[in-house]
Protein backbone atom coordinates (compact mmCIF):
# COMPACT_ATOMS: atom_id res chain seq x y z
CA UNK A 1 0.00 0.00 0.00
CA UNK A 2 1.33 3.46 -0.81
CA UNK A 3 2.54 5.48 1.82
CA UNK A 4 -0.27 8.16 2.14
CA UNK A 5 2.23 10.74 3.48
CA UNK A 6 3.20 11.32 -0.41
CA UNK A 7 0.05 12.48 -1.18
CA UNK A 8 -0.92 14.72 2.18
CA UNK A 9 2.67 15.49 3.21
CA UNK A 10 0.87 16.70 6.05
CA UNK A 11 0.63 13.07 7.32
CA UNK A 12 4.24 13.08 7.57
CA UNK A 13 5.53 13.97 10.97
CA UNK A 14 9.20 15.03 9.82
CA UNK A 15 7.22 17.11 7.38
CA UNK A 16 5.21 18.70 10.09
CA UNK A 17 7.48 19.17 12.68
CA UNK A 18 9.72 21.57 9.89
CA UNK A 19 6.27 23.11 8.80
CA UNK A 20 5.37 23.48 12.76
CA UNK A 21 9.15 25.00 13.80
CA UNK A 22 8.73 27.58 10.64
CA UNK A 23 5.43 28.91 12.62
CA UNK A 24 6.45 28.90 15.56
CA UNK A 25 9.32 31.45 14.40
CA UNK A 26 6.75 33.45 12.74
CA UNK A 27 4.71 33.21 15.93
CA UNK A 28 7.70 34.57 18.04
CA UNK A 29 7.98 37.58 15.72
CA UNK A 30 4.04 38.57 15.46
CA UNK A 31 2.40 41.15 17.80
CA UNK A 32 -0.95 42.27 17.39
CA UNK A 33 -4.64 41.41 18.40
CA UNK A 34 -4.70 37.37 18.82
CA UNK A 35 -7.38 36.61 16.66
CA UNK A 36 -5.53 38.37 13.72
CA UNK A 37 -2.39 36.39 14.76
CA UNK A 38 -4.46 33.16 14.84
CA UNK A 39 -5.83 33.83 10.93
CA UNK A 40 -2.02 34.68 9.61
CA UNK A 41 -0.64 31.49 11.44
CA UNK A 42 -3.24 29.09 9.72
CA UNK A 43 -3.16 30.85 6.29
CA UNK A 44 0.48 30.56 6.37
CA UNK A 45 0.46 26.77 7.50
CA UNK A 46 -2.65 26.21 4.95
CA UNK A 47 0.11 27.79 2.29
CA UNK A 48 3.08 25.90 3.12
CA UNK A 49 0.99 22.54 2.89
CA UNK A 50 0.35 23.14 -0.12
CA UNK A 51 3.68 24.46 -1.35
CA UNK A 52 5.07 21.65 0.25
CA UNK A 53 2.59 19.38 -2.07
CA UNK A 54 3.79 21.33 -4.79
CA UNK A 55 6.86 20.36 -4.19
CA UNK A 56 6.67 16.86 -4.38
CA UNK A 57 5.75 17.17 -8.15
CA UNK A 58 9.23 16.41 -8.33
CA UNK A 59 10.53 13.13 -6.33
CA UNK A 60 11.16 13.55 -2.48
CA UNK A 61 10.32 13.04 0.51
CA UNK A 62 7.59 15.07 2.53
CA UNK A 63 10.58 16.13 5.08
CA UNK A 64 12.55 17.36 2.28
CA UNK A 65 9.39 19.08 0.25
CA UNK A 66 8.58 21.26 4.00
CA UNK A 67 12.10 22.48 3.87
CA UNK A 68 11.57 23.56 -0.05
CA UNK A 69 8.27 25.33 1.27
CA UNK A 70 9.72 26.81 3.96
CA UNK A 71 12.79 27.90 2.05
CA UNK A 72 10.22 29.53 -0.71
CA UNK A 73 8.35 30.73 2.26
CA UNK A 74 11.23 32.69 3.26
CA UNK A 75 13.01 33.96 6.57
CA UNK A 76 10.34 34.07 8.96
CA UNK A 77 10.87 37.28 10.50
CA UNK A 78 11.12 38.96 7.20
CA UNK A 79 7.12 37.21 6.62
CA UNK A 80 6.06 38.29 10.34
CA UNK A 81 7.44 41.86 9.43
CA UNK A 82 5.83 42.19 6.36
CA UNK A 83 2.03 41.91 8.23
CA UNK A 84 3.23 44.83 10.44
CA UNK A 85 1.57 47.27 8.68
CA UNK A 86 -1.52 45.05 8.50
CA UNK A 87 -1.59 44.07 12.35
CA UNK A 88 -0.52 47.71 13.33
CA UNK A 89 -3.85 48.65 11.50
CA UNK A 90 -5.78 45.91 13.34
CA UNK A 91 -4.55 47.07 16.74
CA UNK A 92 -4.98 50.93 16.22
CA UNK A 93 -8.89 49.67 14.56
CA UNK A 94 -9.78 47.80 17.81
CA UNK A 95 -8.51 49.69 20.18
CA UNK A 96 -10.29 52.29 18.56
CA UNK A 97 -13.60 50.71 18.48
CA UNK A 98 -12.90 49.75 22.09
CA UNK A 99 -12.74 52.89 23.13
CA UNK A 100 -15.49 54.72 21.26
CA UNK A 101 -17.79 51.57 22.41
CA UNK A 102 -16.39 51.68 25.93
CA UNK A 103 -16.47 55.59 26.62
CA UNK A 104 -20.07 56.13 26.66
CA UNK A 105 -20.63 53.34 29.06
CA UNK A 106 -18.22 55.08 31.30
CA UNK A 107 -19.04 58.42 31.28
CA UNK A 108 -22.77 57.47 31.81
CA UNK A 109 -21.96 55.54 34.75
CA UNK A 110 -20.32 58.71 36.23
CA UNK A 111 -23.27 61.19 35.21
CA UNK A 112 -25.59 59.02 37.35
CA UNK A 113 -23.28 58.95 40.19
CA UNK A 114 -23.40 62.84 39.80
CA UNK A 115 -26.92 62.73 39.27
CA UNK A 116 -27.85 60.26 42.49
CA UNK A 117 -25.04 62.15 44.83
CA UNK A 118 -25.97 65.91 44.30
CA UNK A 119 -28.80 66.56 41.44
CA UNK A 120 -31.63 64.05 42.37
CA UNK A 121 -30.63 64.47 46.46
CA UNK A 122 -31.36 68.43 46.30
CA UNK A 123 -27.60 69.02 47.33
CA UNK A 124 -25.78 71.77 45.79
CA UNK A 125 -22.27 70.13 43.85
CA UNK A 126 -18.95 71.41 44.87
CA UNK A 127 -17.21 73.58 43.01
CA UNK A 128 -14.59 70.80 42.40
CA UNK A 129 -16.87 69.05 40.03
CA UNK A 130 -16.38 71.90 37.75
CA UNK A 131 -12.46 71.62 37.65
CA UNK A 132 -13.23 67.38 36.94
CA UNK A 133 -15.63 68.47 34.15
CA UNK A 134 -13.32 70.78 32.74
CA UNK A 135 -10.52 68.81 32.32
CA UNK A 136 -12.32 65.26 31.53
CA UNK A 137 -13.91 67.76 28.31
CA UNK A 138 -10.06 68.59 27.34
CA UNK A 139 -9.61 64.48 27.41
CA UNK A 140 -12.75 64.21 25.38
CA UNK A 141 -11.46 66.69 22.77
CA UNK A 142 -7.87 64.42 22.17
CA UNK A 143 -9.54 61.23 22.57
CA UNK A 144 -12.50 61.03 20.57
CA UNK A 145 -11.30 62.48 17.62
CA UNK A 146 -8.20 60.31 17.74
CA UNK A 147 -9.92 56.73 18.25
CA UNK A 148 -12.44 57.93 15.19
CA UNK A 149 -9.11 58.64 13.10
CA UNK A 150 -7.81 55.80 14.01
CA UNK A 151 -10.95 53.09 13.26
CA UNK A 152 -11.11 55.39 9.86
CA UNK A 153 -7.87 55.27 8.71
CA UNK A 154 -7.99 51.46 9.55
CA UNK A 155 -10.95 50.69 7.55
CA UNK A 156 -12.30 50.78 4.35
CA UNK A 157 -11.59 54.86 4.35
CA UNK A 158 -7.85 53.64 3.65
CA UNK A 159 -8.35 53.25 -0.06
CA UNK A 160 -8.76 57.00 0.05
CA UNK A 161 -6.64 58.36 2.94
CA UNK A 162 -3.26 59.22 2.46
CA UNK A 163 -1.86 57.73 5.42
CA UNK A 164 -0.57 54.38 6.87
CA UNK A 165 -0.98 51.69 9.68
CA UNK A 166 1.21 53.88 11.94
CA UNK A 167 -1.22 56.57 11.79
CA UNK A 168 -3.75 54.17 13.46
CA UNK A 169 -1.69 52.83 15.83
CA UNK A 170 -0.42 56.19 16.79
CA UNK A 171 -3.98 58.03 17.05
CA UNK A 172 -5.55 54.87 18.92
CA UNK A 173 -2.68 54.98 21.31
CA UNK A 174 -3.16 58.79 21.94
CA UNK A 175 -6.36 57.67 22.41
CA UNK A 176 -5.86 55.25 24.88
CA UNK A 177 -3.60 57.59 26.80
CA UNK A 178 -5.75 60.40 26.84
CA UNK A 179 -8.76 57.81 28.15
CA UNK A 180 -6.10 57.16 30.82
CA UNK A 181 -6.17 60.51 31.96
CA UNK A 182 -9.55 60.73 31.76
CA UNK A 183 -9.67 58.24 34.50
CA UNK A 184 -7.60 59.33 36.65
CA UNK A 185 -9.07 62.53 36.87
CA UNK A 186 -12.12 60.87 37.06
CA UNK A 187 -11.55 58.73 40.10
CA UNK A 188 -9.40 61.30 41.91
CA UNK A 189 -11.68 64.25 40.73
CA UNK A 190 -14.77 62.48 41.67
CA UNK A 191 -14.12 60.83 44.54
CA UNK A 192 -11.91 64.18 46.19
CA UNK A 193 -15.37 66.16 44.71
CA UNK A 194 -17.53 63.52 47.25
CA UNK A 195 -15.40 63.66 50.11
CA UNK A 196 -15.44 67.86 50.12
CA UNK A 197 -18.63 67.34 49.65
CA UNK A 198 -19.63 64.68 52.39
CA UNK A 199 -20.53 61.75 50.60
CA UNK A 200 -21.19 60.28 47.38
CA UNK A 201 -24.02 57.57 45.97
CA UNK A 202 -21.89 54.80 46.45
CA UNK A 203 -23.61 51.86 44.46
CA UNK A 204 -23.50 54.04 41.51
CA UNK A 205 -20.02 55.05 42.90
CA UNK A 206 -18.74 51.74 43.48
CA UNK A 207 -19.85 51.04 39.66
CA UNK A 208 -18.80 53.73 37.98
CA UNK A 209 -15.29 53.56 39.62
CA UNK A 210 -15.21 49.94 39.25
CA UNK A 211 -15.94 50.68 34.99
CA UNK A 212 -13.07 53.52 35.43
CA UNK A 213 -10.52 51.10 37.17
CA UNK A 214 -11.07 48.37 34.32
CA UNK A 215 -11.10 50.87 31.56
CA UNK A 216 -7.48 52.95 32.70
CA UNK A 217 -5.91 49.34 32.96
CA UNK A 218 -7.37 48.29 29.99
CA UNK A 219 -6.14 51.59 28.00
CA UNK A 220 -3.10 51.69 29.19
CA UNK A 221 -2.15 48.33 28.06
CA UNK A 222 -3.87 48.90 24.67
CA UNK A 223 -1.68 52.55 24.28
CA UNK A 224 1.39 50.16 25.18
CA UNK A 225 0.01 47.88 22.42
CA UNK A 226 -0.68 50.60 20.20
CA UNK A 227 3.01 52.09 20.79
CA UNK A 228 4.83 48.91 20.57
CA UNK A 229 3.12 48.04 16.60
CA UNK A 230 4.06 51.55 15.70
CA UNK A 231 7.46 51.07 16.50
CA UNK A 232 7.86 47.88 14.15
CA UNK A 233 7.08 49.99 11.63
CA UNK A 234 9.89 52.75 12.22
CA UNK B 1 8.27 49.79 -10.19
CA UNK B 2 6.28 46.58 -9.45
CA UNK B 3 5.73 47.80 -6.14
CA UNK B 4 3.34 50.54 -7.46
CA UNK B 5 1.89 48.21 -9.94
CA UNK B 6 0.92 45.49 -6.87
CA UNK B 7 -2.01 46.16 -5.90
CA UNK B 8 -2.87 45.78 -9.98
CA UNK B 9 -1.09 42.54 -10.28
CA UNK B 10 -2.97 40.85 -7.08
CA UNK B 11 -6.32 41.69 -8.42
CA UNK B 12 -5.64 40.99 -11.76
CA UNK B 13 -5.01 37.31 -10.40
CA UNK B 14 -8.01 37.18 -8.84
CA UNK B 15 -9.98 38.23 -11.66
CA UNK B 16 -10.82 35.05 -13.06
CA UNK B 17 -12.26 33.59 -9.52
CA UNK B 18 -11.20 33.16 -5.59
CA UNK B 19 -7.90 32.21 -4.97
CA UNK B 20 -5.92 31.39 -1.31
CA UNK B 21 -2.84 33.14 -1.13
CA UNK B 22 -0.30 30.71 -2.26
CA UNK B 23 -2.13 30.05 -5.43
CA UNK B 24 -2.25 33.82 -5.81
CA UNK B 25 1.55 33.93 -5.39
CA UNK B 26 1.59 30.70 -8.33
CA UNK B 27 -0.61 32.48 -10.45
CA UNK B 28 2.07 35.56 -10.47
CA UNK B 29 4.26 33.35 -10.95
CA UNK B 30 3.59 31.29 -13.86
CA UNK B 31 1.43 34.44 -15.16
CA UNK B 32 4.94 35.76 -15.65
CA UNK B 33 6.74 33.31 -16.99
CA UNK B 34 8.51 33.29 -13.26
CA UNK B 35 9.52 37.06 -13.85
CA UNK B 36 7.39 38.50 -11.08
CA UNK B 37 8.34 35.95 -8.26
CA UNK B 38 6.90 38.09 -5.13
CA UNK B 39 7.86 36.90 -1.81
CA UNK B 40 5.17 35.54 0.83
CA UNK B 41 5.97 38.77 3.15
CA UNK B 42 4.52 40.77 0.81
CA UNK B 43 2.10 38.79 -1.05
CA UNK B 44 -0.53 38.17 2.14
CA UNK B 45 0.10 41.30 4.28
CA UNK B 46 -0.76 43.04 0.54
CA UNK B 47 -4.06 40.92 0.28
CA UNK B 48 -5.13 41.70 4.17
CA UNK B 49 -4.86 45.13 2.70
CA UNK B 50 -7.16 44.91 -0.45
CA UNK B 51 -9.01 43.78 1.92
CA UNK B 52 -9.34 46.15 4.51
CA UNK B 53 -9.59 48.53 1.77
CA UNK B 54 -12.63 46.95 0.47
CA UNK B 55 -11.18 45.63 -2.99
CA UNK B 56 -11.05 41.80 -1.88
CA UNK B 57 -13.46 39.91 0.31
CA UNK B 58 -12.06 36.75 2.53
CA UNK B 59 -13.83 33.87 3.07
CA UNK B 60 -12.61 31.06 4.67
CA UNK B 61 -12.85 27.20 3.95
CA UNK B 62 -12.09 23.86 5.36
CA UNK B 63 -9.53 21.74 2.63
CA UNK B 64 -8.26 18.77 3.24
CA UNK B 65 -8.42 19.05 7.35
CA UNK B 66 -6.97 22.66 6.89
CA UNK B 67 -8.71 26.04 7.26
CA UNK B 68 -8.18 28.08 3.93
CA UNK B 69 -8.71 31.83 3.26
CA UNK B 70 -9.59 32.58 0.03
CA UNK B 71 -9.96 35.64 -1.57
CA UNK B 72 -12.40 37.25 -4.04
CA UNK B 73 -12.72 40.76 -5.88
CA UNK B 74 -15.14 42.81 -4.96
CA UNK B 75 -17.35 45.44 -6.99
CA UNK B 76 -14.80 48.52 -5.44
CA UNK B 77 -11.79 45.55 -6.42
CA UNK B 78 -13.37 44.99 -9.89
CA UNK B 79 -13.33 49.00 -10.43
CA UNK B 80 -9.65 49.82 -9.21
CA UNK B 81 -9.23 47.17 -11.69
CA UNK B 82 -10.27 48.98 -14.36
CA UNK B 83 -8.42 51.99 -12.72
CA UNK B 84 -5.06 50.39 -12.51
CA UNK B 85 -5.06 48.68 -16.01
CA UNK B 86 -5.94 52.00 -17.63
CA UNK B 87 -3.26 53.64 -15.03
CA UNK B 88 -0.70 51.09 -16.35
CA UNK B 89 -1.67 51.59 -19.93
CA UNK B 90 -0.83 55.27 -19.78
CA UNK B 91 2.01 54.46 -18.07
CA UNK B 92 3.85 51.88 -20.31
CA UNK B 93 2.51 53.73 -23.52
CA UNK B 94 4.88 56.64 -22.14
CA UNK B 95 8.28 54.67 -21.69
CA UNK B 96 7.53 53.15 -24.51
CA UNK B 97 7.45 56.24 -26.18
CA UNK B 98 10.35 57.62 -24.10
CA UNK B 99 12.39 54.47 -24.93
CA UNK B 100 11.49 54.58 -28.76
CA UNK B 101 12.18 58.00 -29.57
CA UNK B 102 8.17 58.51 -30.26
CA UNK B 103 6.24 62.03 -29.18
CA UNK B 104 3.49 61.11 -26.35
CA UNK B 105 0.88 61.13 -26.06
CA UNK B 106 0.92 60.04 -29.75
CA UNK B 107 -0.57 62.47 -32.14
CA UNK B 108 -3.85 61.76 -33.58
Amino acid sequence: MADPSLTDPSLDRAARRVIDAYLAEVTDHLGGPSGARAAILAELEDGLWTATAAQQAQPMSPEAAARAAVAEFGHAGAVAAGFGPELAAATGRRVGLGLLATGPLVGSSWLLVTAATWRWAGREPPAALGLVAGLVGLVLVVAVPAAMVAVAVSGRLSRWLPVGPQVAATAAATAASACVAGDLVLLTGMLTAAVLAGGMAWPAGLLAAGASGLRLSLAGRAARRCLAARATLL
Amino acid sequence: MLKGHLDGLLLATLEAGPLHGYAVMEALRTGSGGRVDLPTGTVYPALHRLERAGLVRSRWSTEGGRRRRSYALTEAGHRALAGERSSWQEFSGAVSALLEGRPWPTPA
